[in-house]
């Protein structure tokens, strides 16, 4: 497969000035230093270091977190734990400590009780509430601080009709509780020139007929779920965003927008999105395809891609070339190179930047020197970086799940192994890297 | 040496699947398929194979081997063997793998006719083909390094050397399920090794059977080292009984396989060796569901690993084994997958359970489920299928006594019993308690667990957390154990010893009290 260079020649796609991108990451970085952390936080960050130093301890907790909501009680999450522990053990390491103490028969019951508390530290971390209504405090809170969200429903995956009719459904009603709630928010100009209200949803959880090799049939099943969510959008003045999966679903959740945001009846609203994924060799292809499938002005969230282990060793596995490319300085440059082709695009595309790479947003920023642009983070791994980028008085929304902790528990094994990847600007970070040469130009 | 497996079609992408479309449009349909014994080709049609999705459509006309093509078959392979041998493990290995680059340059017309012929669905069909391609290439690299095996120990004043001769004649006897990987992959490793082989496919495969030898031959094959015979059950029992075979290399059913046993265990006037056979036969698979089990996992694992190809694999899933605390959130999930399944014509991307191979299949599963529902057994099966073609709607059954057929007895269709166990310790009794050991699956988070369960169950392939079929060559080596089969494991990498024998050459190289 060749790699397709994005077009190069317009004024606007030219890459900024690099001093200009240097002097606002050192900016946002200072505000993120200024935000500070509670010693608690402070104290996961390094752990999450820590375990980036180790492999199979982190695979090992990682399996633990995973297993954690199928436990009987604490006496089998405490088994569970001894042994993934055991399989992790080496000689002389705290690991061997940990195992011996949680078999033992007094041990048990509390290392499990301590387990157990962890893993709901954890959750609350990165999860806003159990619940939409649940939610509705935080996420008033963060509007107050400055930061608008868009809330993820977590769940369990769905197999059947019936999953995926209920996700539709709690979909709709996030849509209209939190349309209520934030009626009465106090006005925030930055953040009021898009929908208050964002709710960012899952098409592989609207249907269970995902098939890689028959996008049609998950398209037909999924459509009148998701054009019933647009309806409502549209009804309550909310904004819906459609997440992008693994290329398994790619083709289907594609074409599945493409086809209803074509529909008359949405021409002329609701506010609606779609995921860019820079670290997919044919991005540029996939964004010429939006642009001339979507005649409305939509938003484009341009992120790296979460998929990247499961994308390379499903090619490996099958003999695939990787649809994904395999440095991650490809995958930054990539997002550079969508970032500016992407401002261009305005205004057919409202552009919303995810990232918690400082490099990345401020290069972002130092293409858009007009701040007409959208800036994203993570619940739970942004939270210093949105009060940064709030501070400078940009447009800021926080990435929020909302579930219960049984649904929370994949989403944050995810989330933590994507954080304690070595080659993560965060765990970098939190190492304590040179500001500067984590700044410089991919 | 290294092996990869051949890159399956990556059938996400669009072109890819028009590709494959235009393969199924373009195939000439009916291909006739001939006796071939020593190059000659006998053509005239007694039977045909048609497509299980419309009965109507004739894929083959076919000749059946006659008492006096078997003979003239085994007698070919006979005479051909001693040269094809003496060529070499490498100039057999080159050859083998031209093959594979024969069977590479059609694969989409190879999977299109097992779209046809077998109503495998695409993804299926193309690894099928991709297997096959597997089979060739691991069985020329594996008889290279056994050409070169030499481990004997060696003193001073003698000299040891072991060497891995050909058998003779090699007897394929192969099945539909896989009409194209399985008897490449038995035609493979007799030949890889320096046998002569005679291929008597399944009735209702003969087409790609056809495909199969016209590759090897094309490849450089002596034509009278591969020799083909259609025909029913007759011409390979006939072929089993000749006196002249050497190896028997089975799959099919564990009737069929006791009973070619059976037969060449008894020496036959004119016979002056033993017959080995490598049978894979039945099984009756089972999939254990621990309580700390990802069900998000394991409901689409059983869904497919139970109804993926209608059932059709000696590696299906017929028992799903569930701790009794998750048994009911299972049960219902599983129902609702169901309830999503396509049934349909292989050749629409996308569907789950295509129909199954004969009328007689066909009534034999809907038998099973008729069983079931007389001992009061809850029966779910919801699907409503094509009105053409041999389609069996996919079954999840609980609720039956103990002992029930359903449960006990293969069926070889989209059938799946759900029963609830006390803890994975009862699972695995179960198990144990069973004539079979093919595969069999565990969902288990506990590491403990998954170590307990490899080392009690007697099955040949265990999977753990993911579907219990789709074995691929040199990765995950397949047979089973017990009446299941001889205990071989095919695209393993002793696979091709059951296909020679060893002599070993002891010289004393001392002359005159001199080591020489
Ligand atoms: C608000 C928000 C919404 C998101 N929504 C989605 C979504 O809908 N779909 C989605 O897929 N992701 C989504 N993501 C996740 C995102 O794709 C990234 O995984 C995550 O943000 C980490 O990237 P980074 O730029 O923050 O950090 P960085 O540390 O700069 O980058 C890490 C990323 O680089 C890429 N990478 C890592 N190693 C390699 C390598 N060896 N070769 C090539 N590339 C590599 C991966 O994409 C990895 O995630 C979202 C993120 C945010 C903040």
């Amino acid at each position: 497969m060749t790699i397709v260079a994005p077009p190069a020649a317009a004024p606007s796609s030219t890459p900024p000035e690099e001093a200009r991108v240097r002097a606002l990451g050192r900016q946002i970085a200072a505000g993120q230093a200024k935000a500070g952390r509670t010693r608690t936080r402070a104290l996961e960050d390094r752990g999450m270091e820590w375990l980036a130093r180790d492999p199979a301890l982190r695979a090992a907790l990682f399996r633990l977190v995973d297993v954690a909501p199928a436990c009987e009680n604490r006496r089998d999450l405490a088994a569970h734990l001894a042994a993934l522990l055991g399989e992790a053990e080496r000689p002389g390491t705290p690991i061997g400590f940990a195992r011996r103490v949680s078999t033992r028969r007094a041990g048990g019951p509390a290392v499990g009780a301590l387990a157990d508390l962890v893993v709901h530290r954890m959750a609350t971390r990165f999860i806003v509430g159990a619940d939409p209504g649940d939610a509705v405090p935080k996420l008033e809170q963060l509007w107050r601080e400055g930061a608008a969200a868009s809330v993820d429903l977590l769940g369990e995956a769905t197999v059947t009709a019936a999953e995926a009719d209920r996700y539709a459904r709690r979909c709709d009603e996030a849509l209209r509780t939190l349309a209520d709630a934030a009626r009465t928010w106090p006005a925030r100009p930055t953040l009021d020139v898009v929908p208050r209200v964002n709710l960012s949803v899952k098409v592989t959880a609207l249907t269970a007929k995902v098939k890689p090799d028959a996008p049609e049939l998950g398209i037909a099943d999924a459509r009148h779920r998701l054009r019933t969510l647009l309806r409502t959008a549209k009804r309550v003045g909310a904004h819906l965003h459609v997440d992008m999966e693994s290329m398994d679903s790619r083709e289907l959740i594609t074409q599945l927008v493409i086809d209803l945001l074509g529909e008359p009846e949405f021409r002329d609203g609701p506010s609606a999105g779609i995921v860019l994924q820079a670290y997919l060799k044919d991005a540029d292809e996939q964004l010429d395809q939006l642009l001339d499938g979507i005649a409305q002005p939509f938003t484009v969230r341009l992120v790296k891609g979460a998929y990247w282990e499961h994308e390379t060793v499903e090619a490996r596995q099958h003999g695939w070339a990787a649809p994904v490319y395999e440095t991650k300085v490809e995958s930054d440059r990539a997002f550079e190179c969508l970032t500016r082709r992407l401002l261009q695009a305005r205004p057919h595309v409202r552009v919303a930047i995810a990232s918690h790479n400082v490099r990345s947003i401020a290069h972002a920023l130092a293409c858009a020197p007009d701040r007409d642009l959208e800036l994203q983070v993570l619940r739970g791994l942004g939270d210093d970086l949105q009060q940064a980028l709030t501070g400078m008085g940009l447009r800021v929304r926080t990435y929020c799940p909302v579930g219960d902790l049984v649904a929370g528990m994949s989403y944050l094994v995810r989330r933590l192994l994507e954080n304690t990847s070595n080659d993560s600007f965060l765990v970098n970070r939190t190492r304590g890297a040179d500001l500067d040469a984590l700044l410089t130009k991919p | 040496m290294s092996f990869t497996n051949e890159p399956l079609l990556e059938l996400r992408r669009a072109p890819v699947r028009a590709g494959l479309t235009d393969a199924l449009i373009a195939l000439a349909l009916p291909w006739s398929v001939p006796v071939i014994v020593a190059g000659e080709r006998r053509d005239a049609p007694t039977f045909t194979s048609t497509d299980p999705g419309a009965p109507t459509r004739v894929v083959a006309e076919v000749t059946a081997a006659t008492e006096a093509d078997v003979d003239a078959a085994v007698h070919a392979a006979a005479r051909a063997a001693p040269a094809w041998e003496a060529k070499g493990a490498h100039a057999r290995a080159a050859i083998l793998s031209r093959a594979a680059g024969e069977l590479r340059r059609r694969r989409p017309q190879l999977a299109a006719l097992a779209v046809r012929e077998c109503a495998k669905p695409w993804p299926e069909a193309d690894a099928d083909v991709c297997e096959a391609i597997d089979f060739l290439e691991y069985y020329a690299q594996r008889a290279i390094a056994l050409e070169s095996t030499d481990g004997l120990v060696q003193l001073p004043g003698e000299r040891n050397t072991l060497r891995y001769a050909a058998r003779g004649v090699v007897a394929v006897v192969g099945p539909w399920n896989f009409p194209l990987a399985i008897p490449a992959g038995m035609v493979a490793a007799g030949l890889a090794t320096g046998n002569g082989v005679v291929l008597k496919p399944a009735e209702q495969s003969p087409a790609c059977a056809l495909a199969l030898v016209e590759a090897f031959h094309a490849a450089g094959v002596p034509p009278a080292a591969l020799n083909l015979l259609p025909g029913e059950g007759d011409v390979g029992a006939a072929l089993v009984a000749h006196p002249g075979v050497h190896t028997i290399a089975f799959t099919g059913s564990g009737a069929v396989g006791l009973s070619i046993l059976k037969t060449a265990a008894e020496l036959q006037p004119g016979q002056r060796h033993l017959k080995r056979v490598v049978a894979e036969m039945g099984g009756k698979n089972c999939v254990i569901v621990d309580a700390d089990a990802d069900l998000d996992d394991a409901v689409p694992a059983l869904v497919y690993s139970a109804f993926g190809f209608a059932g059709q694999k000696c590696s299906a899933a017929a028992r799903a084994l569930v701790h009794h605390r998750v048994k009911d959130t299972l049960l219902e999930r599983l129902h609702g997958a169901v309830d999503q399944l396509l049934i349909d014509q292989a050749e629409r991307f996308g569907v789950d359970v295509p129909p199954v191979i004969e009328p007689a299949a066909r009534d034999r599963i809907h038998a099973f489920v008729q069983t079931a529902r007389d001992q009061g057994a809850r029966v779910h099966q919801p699907g409503t299928v094509p009105p053409h073609g041999h389609f069996v709607a996919p079954a999840v059954i609980d609720g039956l006594p103990v002992g029930s057929r359903v449960t006990e007895e293969e069926i070889f269709g989209p059938v799946l019993a759900v029963e609830s166990v006390r803890s994975v310790d009862e699972a695995c009794a179960i198990v144990g308690a069973q004539p079979f050991a093919l595969t069999g699956g565990l969902f288990s988070r506990d590491p403990a667990t998954v170590e307990r369960v490899s080392r009690l169950l007697p099955v040949g392939n265990l999977y753990v957390n993911r579907h219990i079929t789709g074995a691929m060559v040199a990765r995950q080596p397949f047979g089973g154990n017990r009446l299941s089969g001889t205990g071989t494991k095919a695209g393993g990498p002793d696979y091709l010893l059951q296909f020679v024998e060893p002599r070993v050459v002891t010289e004393d190289t001392m002359r005159h009290g001199l080591v020489v």
